[in-house]
């Protein structure tokens, strides 16, 4: 008896671990290629008012517990409740979404199949030739939101209180500052930037992640580096660190006192948007009934107090042609970072 | 602040949250290829829509849970369910062979307790002089330690030290697949997208670990005798009597430094601790032959090593911000979603969450406790399931797990592939667990040494004495083991001479 009880049990929990990972089978499925896309577009009109009418898959380019993760999520409770349908949300996280953007580039175009990421990524990882593919091997279906953002740090003990006193610095002692990269992603295109278009002279080192550069800039070990707003915050207000500017266009919506760092090097403008893409060929009108939607959860109260704690903006939520816009303005930006890589 | 911290948990609703919390990590723990992140990852989206205590509160109890269930497989199956629990395989499934399953069971469960609490308690009270150590470790240290630990294989090994060095050797080779460190160059990828993540820890530990079992298995599978119940499981008296617990004190206290030593380092975990403490508890010990026989002393020094590290690694991910391994970057994220911001101001902010949360850890692990010594006849249970039924079950589960890691089914076909190389490596009597260490300490030291090679313009090594010390350490380990090694190379030759003699 207690043999069979045990089975059972055993039982039920691969049978509860199968379910918990319904979302798991269909994101291993091949992509189905885009064939389909001309099919799909010839009954567009159909598929537009039907949809949608099963539950949605949002593929999330990077891990739980980071941002754009968080955002994609929080987007698709409220999406689920003008929709009426659920929507599962699955991260599959490495490459800075590459991983991600690769598998689902080519998937399925009925309008079930969605990729979350952000636009430093989408497009840094083309300049940076991590892929081969930027926006343009997508759908896009809307930015929902901005970041934050990064800001360029130093520890407040450092005599520079903005960011022309630290390239003056370095240009003064060439390699005696230690400016922290992560080889490869956003900030080592600040750093590329800055040493070509800012004449900075830093001994450029690499220093791993956001928090690895946090410990190695509070240990000594580098003398400044960029880190997302988020991390540096509670240092910043402490008094242990200090920020020089932020390497947004635009300081954010709830912080606009901040500098910017285009003031004195025009072309640093690195903007972290949340994006929505589909699928090449997926039809537009459901683009456009899936961007209605979106538009429709940005005008909610809820909505803005979630982008106001969590990212510091006022909502952003932009329709299909100003996505489409936006995507290639970034994507020139940073194609024209390019040879600097 | 710190009654606010009581009354928040000491709501029954958070209570239950905990408990519920706990038993699922365990769960995710006991089951190999299901693991403390994946719980924490799992949980993470359901928790957005709990205030920031229950959400908090229910990821704590989840890592706790999770940490600690890996016991029970390694000690049962012989399968760690966790990375954190390779070392409690060592003398846990000789002693479960012995018929004292309880025996080891309860031993790592009390020692998994007395482990967190020794680390709760250093999270509490000297967690900013810890901290201040945790930032003295840059590049050149982190190389250092690096090349220690490695160097510790070599005394872990001992007589089969080339076997060893050859799997370590093949675990940092196989480190090595994916975008490199620093400049992401890929390598070994052959234009396949999966392989640029790299291969990861969690599948090569199941290829590792749990295939051979199955394959030994299969082996037997022909005759029929082999296929019965197994009812060599002594149940009454089975438990750790005080006496044996107390005679250990030591090997506790010194297996929860290390434990928690390990981490509050970021980047190492409880994978790394488990076999450190393991290895030093050997080399200390007056009897070290007996080790992997089947003795309580390994199983203590595994199990509150890993369950140390749950503390340690809690001191730089709440007081600077910096997570220790992938679970607690999981909780990092969990706890900036409820709006508690690790880092200086925590203490000011989050006062009473913070409070809370240690609670919550003390409460957790007594629940952890309690669900294991209660629910010992249960686990105990699984091993007279017969295996036939039992071990394609966990393969499917495990095979779950690997996929789930991120959500993708290439995972699940690494876990085939290695679990074939497993095999071979058994036929090949070259152990697995080096592979494991060099898998995990390989691309550290890689990613450090790159770095220092960069940091050495501008830096004198002579500025670095924890790197310093490290080396000599090193040094000083590898020329005592070599001696160690030819001494008993030596004394196994003169004895095959005596033999053949005679």
């Amino acid at each position: 008896m207690k043999r069979v009880l045990a089975l059972a049990t055993l039982l039920s929990v691969v049978m509860t671990l199968t379910a918990c990972s319904g979302g798991t089978s269909s994101a291993g499925s091949a992509p189905a290629g885009s064939a389909g896309g001309q099919a799909a577009s010839a009954s567009s009109q159909t598929a537009a008012v039907d949809w949608p009418k099963k539950t949605i898959n949002f593929y999330c380019t990077h891990a739980s517990g980071g941002d754009t993760d968080y955002m994609a999520r929080k987007l698709a409770s409220s999406l689920e409740k003008v929709l009426g349908v659920s929507i599962a949300v699955t991260s599959v996280g490495g490459s800075n979404g590459a991983t991600c953007t690769t598998q689902y580039k080519d998937g399925p175009t009925d309008g079930y199949t969605f990729i979350c990421g952000n636009t430093a990524a989408l497009c840094g990882n083309k300049a940076t030739k991590l892929v081969d593919f930027g926006y343009e091997a997508f759908e896009p279906v809307a930015i929902y939101g901005k970041q934050s953002g990064e800001n360029i740090v130093t520890r407040a003990d450092a005599p520079y209180t903005n960011l022309k006193e630290l390239i003056d610095a370095s240009k003064k002692k060439p390699n005696s500052i230690k400016f922290g990269i992560s080889t490869g992603g956003g900030v080592y295109i600040e750093s590329c930037v800055l040493k070509n278009l800012g004449g900075t002279q830093f001994n450029v080192v690499e220093a791993g992640d956001g928090a690895t550069r946090l410990t190695a800039l509070l240990g000594g070990e580098i003398d400044c580096t960029s880190l997302p707003y988020s991390t540096a915050a509670d240092y910043i207000k402490s008094g242990k660190l200090k920020s020089l500017c932020t390497v947004m266009s635009k300081a954010p919506d709830l912080m606009p006192d901040q500098e910017c760092a285009s003031k004195y090097v025009p072309q640093l403008k690195i903007d972290t948007e949340y994006v929505i893409l589909a699928p090449k060929n997926t039809n537009s009108a459901l683009l456009k009934a899936m961007n209605d939607a979106i538009l429709k959860v940005g005008q909610s109260d809820d909505w803005k107090k979630i982008v106001n704690s969590y990212c510091m903006q006022n909502p952003y939520v932009l329709n299909l042609q100003d996505t489409l816009s936006n995507l290639k303005e970034q994507d020139n930006l940073y194609m024209s970072y390019q040879p600097y890589l | 602040m710190i009654l606010q911290g009581l009354q928040i948990v000491m709501n029954p609703y958070i209570i239950l949250l905990i408990a519920v919390g706990t038993v699922i990590g365990i769960v995710f723990g006991a089951i190999p290829g299901l693991t403390a992140t994946m719980a924490i990852a799992m949980f993470l989206p359901v928790t957005y829509s709990m205030t920031s205590s229950q959400g908090v509160n229910l990821l704590v109890a989840l890592y706790i849970g999770g940490i600690s269930g890996g016991l029970v497989s390694a000690i049962l199956l012989n399968i760690p369910g966790t990375p954190s629990s390779v070392a409690t395989c060592f003398d846990g499934k000789p002693l479960a062979d012995k018929g004292q399953a309880a025996k080891a069971l309860s031993t790592g469960v009390i020692c998994s307790f007395i482990g967190t609490l020794i680390g709760i308690a250093m999270l509490i009270l000297i967690s900013p002089v810890l901290c201040d150590f945790a930032l003295k470790f840059g590049s050149f240290e982190y190389c250092a330690l690096s090349v220690f630990s490695l160097s510790m294989v070599i005394a872990l090994t001992g007589r089969d030290m080339p076997k060893g060095l050859i799997s370590a050797v093949l675990g940092c080779l196989l480190a090595t697949v994916g975008l490199a460190p620093i400049d992401s160059r890929p390598r070994f990828t052959f234009g396949n997208f999966h392989l640029n993540n790299g291969l990861q820890l969690l599948t090569l530990l199941i290829g590792l670990f749990a295939i051979p079992e199955f394959m030994a298995f299969a082996e037997k599978v022909h005759k029929p005798e082999k296929v019965v119940i197994n009812t060599n499981v002594k149940m009454r008296g089975g438990g750790v009597s005080a006496k044996e617990l107390l005679g250990q004190w030591f090997n506790i206290l010194r297996s929860a430094l290390i434990g928690i030593g390990i981490g509050i380092l970021p980047g190492i975990g409880g994978g790394v601790s488990c076999v450190l403490s393991y290895t030093v508890a050997k080399n200390m010990s007056k009897y070290p032959e007996k080790f992997g026989t089947g003795i309580i002393d390994g199983v203590v020094a595994s199990e509150t090593a890993n369950n140390g590290t749950i503390g340690g690694a809690m001191i730089p991910l709440l007081s600077l911000g910096i997570p220790g391994d992938a679970a607690t970057a999981m909780l990092l994220g969990g706890l900036q979603i409820h709006n508690v911001v690790p880092g200086p101001l925590i203490y000011q902010n989050s006062g009473a969450v913070l409070y809370g949360i240690f609670f919550a850890m003390v409460l957790s692990s007594l629940f952890m406790m309690l669900f294991m010594l209660f629910g010992m006849k249960f686990f105990i249970s699984v091993l007279r399931i017969p295996k036939n039924y039992l071990l394609p079950l966990i393969l499917v589960l495990c095979c779950i797990g690997a996929i789930g890691d991120n959500n993708q089914v290439f995972e699940a076909y690494s876990v085939v592939g290695f679990g074939l190389m497993a095999y071979l490596l058994v036929k090949a009597k070259i152990p697995t667990v080096p592979m494991i260490l060099g898998f995990i300490l390989g691309p550290m030291f890689e990613n450090n040494i790159r770095k220092s090679s960069q940091l050495i313009q501008t830096d004198s090594l002579l500025g670095h004495p924890i790197f310093l010390v490290f080396i000599a350490v090193t040094v000083v380990v590898v020329i005592l083991s070599l001696r160690a090694y030819r001494k008993e190379v030596n004394a196994s030759e003169t004895e095959a001479a005596s033999a053949t003699d005679t």
